[in-house]
């Protein structure tokens, strides 16, 4: 099961993945158009990318009151039925990331698809921050690193 | 064509009044956008002789064509105005997320004309403009108007003036949010003299592409250009501070106000060690895939806890050598500069001025109050506040160093600058380059910015005796695959004797850089390597749907740089402006002084290159035909 995975170390926030997704899927130049949407925080110094993380049991398809969102069978992706959209934004609030974002050009709430298999953002991505693969390979590399750190950690006490 | 161009919003803040207008399709095809319009603007708009300080001035923001998408650094906004540090063209370029929220605002250009009553600043959320009252603000620095404004203006870019601007300091700079800036030729004064305080752009409208899949074919093309720039690994580490151990090493900094060419312990103060020892995550402005920018923290001593983005070659130039002030001294004057709001290269400049005056006796105690020296980070910061607040001898140095030099004997010789602007960390006695030529041909004085050799090679120094080659220092591959018109590059570069002949160089390297800043894209070496017009056309003509061609985009950039310069004779630039300050043809560094005599024979063949006529320094009749630049109206 392939996922768009986020390294914040590296992610240097110049916003290349919310354009090219923006002229992807609105046709158009506005970083509010991306199914991406990127925090800078300044006090902390990072920039944080969030995007819909498809999970197993998405709470934005509990809050649709039309029923619009669904899990597809075959792609486990989180899908809608765009067009009949009424704009409430209750699976926006709903989401615990906020992925969830209006499309200003439809009026329709929309998240990442993941441009059937092939993410335009990963493509363009130039600090290569963002990374398309299997969830559990990236979980996997994830607990390798912090593993490696904690030993890092624990041999200096020694 | 698609909906571009946009159009120009024009604010009078005398008479309130707030209109926009559409941007003639033909006016862009001329001018492409960001420098281009400036100039354009302000040559037709700001009557001559008129006050820089004063009602008649006209201040511009205009992003680059590019500026809202992909393409590799595009992100970049010209702001100009008539200068007060210099009475010519103001001009400065900053990067970050300004000019891509003045463009989903549906706005090329931001005309600001007159002069508010009382404090104001100025709203803009797409076609909605209001001019708000900016007493609650006035006298806060920087960082904390930003936050203020942040908070009531949710998602608002904020360009913003200091108490430097608001006390018409010459040199204070208009900053871009927290860390980014307009910071050369005084614009903040500009600013402060308009009683205008922030504007505050939030746009919420895409842009259309004409062509997406040419657009984003473009978009890759330009990414792997920059990626395979011989410098791109070198700059995403370090950024800017790559230049700043060959310059040491050739003694070619401004250490001490031009006295020593370099410091003794240069190398663990000037470069790479500062961001290995503060530099924490990359940061990169809009659309940039080379992030140069650091987040940099100290974390113990005297300035524990200061944070700021950003190490820049600028700031640790200036006040590292032409202060001579230690690393941790050198953020901290970072962090006042943005805070306050001044340009660190003029305001190193005025600090490293009034140092050395103060240590040959012409500035007494008395004058200053306390004692001055290079390396003193506390009488620096001192003076640099009484500088900002213009408070005591503060009120003298914040007019800038040339009119500072006359109100004091014998104080000339120690100002350093060039047509009233203080020069940056080049010292043209330790490299003698295509860089140093752009000082004293450059269209806003002594700066470093508007031209550079685009295959500029730092590992070498050959001094040539005449003055009019530097060495080119690459395999002919790279001779090979610079964008530049064949017989052009034949004439620039002698691959066999492996020269660049520097007159030619600089008119095509200063029509380069000012192509970028008409289209908002960075000079940042890796792309000045690269992105050649060829690339820029491909992608204007996929983005806007303009016919357009590489040779179209430099004769339009050639015919800006031409405007300008018929601005600055307009402004009255004497003929022999173009000469640098006299510690350089009398004082030797290292055995170095310059010939001036050979200088000015390199400045005629830069003079024949550009079709200008030396003797009154105008651009020729048929330049300005082959130009078309004969529908001025004076």
């Amino acid at each position: 099961m392939k996922r768009i995975a986020v390294n914040i170390e590296i992610c240097d926030g110049c916003g290349v993945c919310q354009l090219v997704c923006s002229a992807q899927k609105a046709g158009q130049w506005h970083p509010s158009f991306s199914r991406i949407i990127i925090k800078r925080d300044e006090e902390f110094g990072l920039n944080v990318p969030i995007f819909c993380m498809h999970c197993s049991n998405p709470p934005c398809e509990t809050f649709c009151v039309m029923n619009l969102i669904y899990k597809d069978h075959d792609s486990d992706l989180t899908l809608r039925h765009e067009d009949r959209c009424i704009g409430c934004r209750a699976c926006e609030i709903a989401c615990p990331f906020s992925a969830a974002i209006m499309d200003p050009i439809s009026e329709a709430v929309v998240n990442c698809d993941l441009c059937g298999g092939d993410p335009q953002c990963v493509k363009y991505c130039p600090a290569g921050a963002l990374a398309f693969i299997d969830i559990s390979e990236a979980a996997d590399k994830k607990r390798r690193q912090t593993a490696g750190l904690q030993i890092l950690e624990a041999s200096r006490k020694l | 064509m698609n909906d571009y161009p946009g159009k120009i919003l024009e604010v009078n803040l005398s008479t309130r009044s707030i209109s926009s207008r559409k941007v003639e399709p033909e006016l862009i095809k001329k001018y492409l956008g960001g420098i281009g319009l400036c100039a354009r603007i302000l040559y037709d708009e700001i009557p001559s002789g008129a006050d820089p300080l004063g009602e008649d001035n006209v201040l511009v923001f205009a992003a680059g064509t590019l500026v809202g998408t992909p393409f590799p650094t595009a992100s970049r906004t010209e702001a100009s105005a008539k200068s007060p540090l210099t009475g010519q063209f103001g001009t400065s370029n900053s990067g970050a997320f300004f000019g891509i929220q003045l463009k989903t605002a549906g706005y090329d250009a931001l005309v600001i004309k007159g002069k508010a009553a009382e404090p104001a600043y100025l709203v803009i959320n797409d076609d909605e403009a209001k001019i708000l009252n900016a007493g609650f603000l006035w006298g806060k620095e920087c960082w904390e108007t930003v936050d203020i404004l942040e908070q009531k203006h949710y998602g608002a870019e904020i360009a913003l003036i200091g108490p430097a601007g608001e006390n018409l300091v010459r040199f204070a700079s208009i900053e871009n949010g927290r860390y980014d800036g307009w910071g050369r030729t005084g614009l903040g004064a500009v600013m402060g003299s308009k009683n205008l305080k922030a504007v505050a752009v939030k746009g919420s409208r895409g842009r259309n592409i004409y062509d997406t899949a040419a657009m984003l074919e473009a978009v890759k093309k330009g990414q792997q250009l920059i990626k395979s720039a011989s410098s791109y690994m070198a700059f995403t580490e370090y950024g800017t501070l790559n230049a700043s151990i060959p310059y040491g090493k050739f003694k070619a900094t401004s250490a001490h106000n031009f006295t020593k060419g370099t410091l003794p312990d240069w190398k663990d103060i000037g470069g790479r060690p500062i961001v290995d020892k503060y530099g924490s995550r990359h940061v990169a402005c809009q659309s940039c895939i080379i992030a140069c920018g650091h987040w940099a923290e100290i974390k113990e001593g005297k300035y524990a806890g200061l944070r700021i983005k950003d190490l820049e070659i600028t700031p640790v130039m200036s006040f590292g050598a032409t202060v001579g002030l230690d690393t941790e001294a050198i953020i901290k004057a970072s962090e006042i500069c943005q805070r306050y709001g001044v340009d660190m290269v003029s305001a190193g400049g005025v600090l490293g001025f009034a140092i050395e005056l103060y240590k040959k006796g012409i500035l007494t105690d008395e004058d200053v109050g306390f004692e001055l020296d290079f390396g003193d980070d506390e009488a620096a910061f001192k003076l640099l506040h009484q500088v900002i607040n213009r408070e005591g001898i503060g009120n003298i140095l914040a007019e800038g160093t040339k009119r500072a030099a006359e109100q004091f004997e014998q104080a000339d010789r120690y100002a350093i600058h060039v047509k009233g602007m203080e020069i940056p960390f080049i010292d043209p006695r330790g490299r003698w380059s295509t860089w140093t030529l752009g000082m004293l041909t450059n269209i806003r004085g002594g700066d470093h910015l508007r031209c550079r050799n685009p295959v500029e090679n730092l590992r070498y120094n050959d001094k040539d005796e005449a003055y009019m080659k530097e060495r080119f220092g690459f395999k002919k591959p790279m001779y090979d695959r610079l964008d530049m018109p064949e017989e052009l590059k034949s004439k620039a570069i002698d691959l066999e004797n492996d020269t660049v002949d520097i007159p030619e160089m600089s008119k095509w390297a200063e029509d380069l850089i000012n192509l970028y800043n008409a289209v908002g894209i960075c000079i940042r070496p890796p792309v000045m390597e690269k992105v050649g017009p060829t690339i820029i056309a491909e992608a204007c003509r996929a983005f806007i749907g303009i016919d357009i061609n590489a040779a179209d985009l430099m004769e339009s950039s050639e015919r800006t740089w031409n405007l300008i310069k018929l601005f600055n004779l307009r402004e009255g630039e004497a003929v022999d402006a173009s000469k640098f300050p006299r510690r350089f043809y009398e004082e030797d560094i290292d055995g170095n002084r310059l010939d001036e005599a050979k200088i000015q024979a390199v400045l005629e063949k830069y003079y024949q290159a550009r079709g200008w006529d030396r003797k009154t320094g105008r651009p020729e009749a048929n330049t300005l035909d082959r130009l078309k630049l004969d529908d001025l109206d004076n």
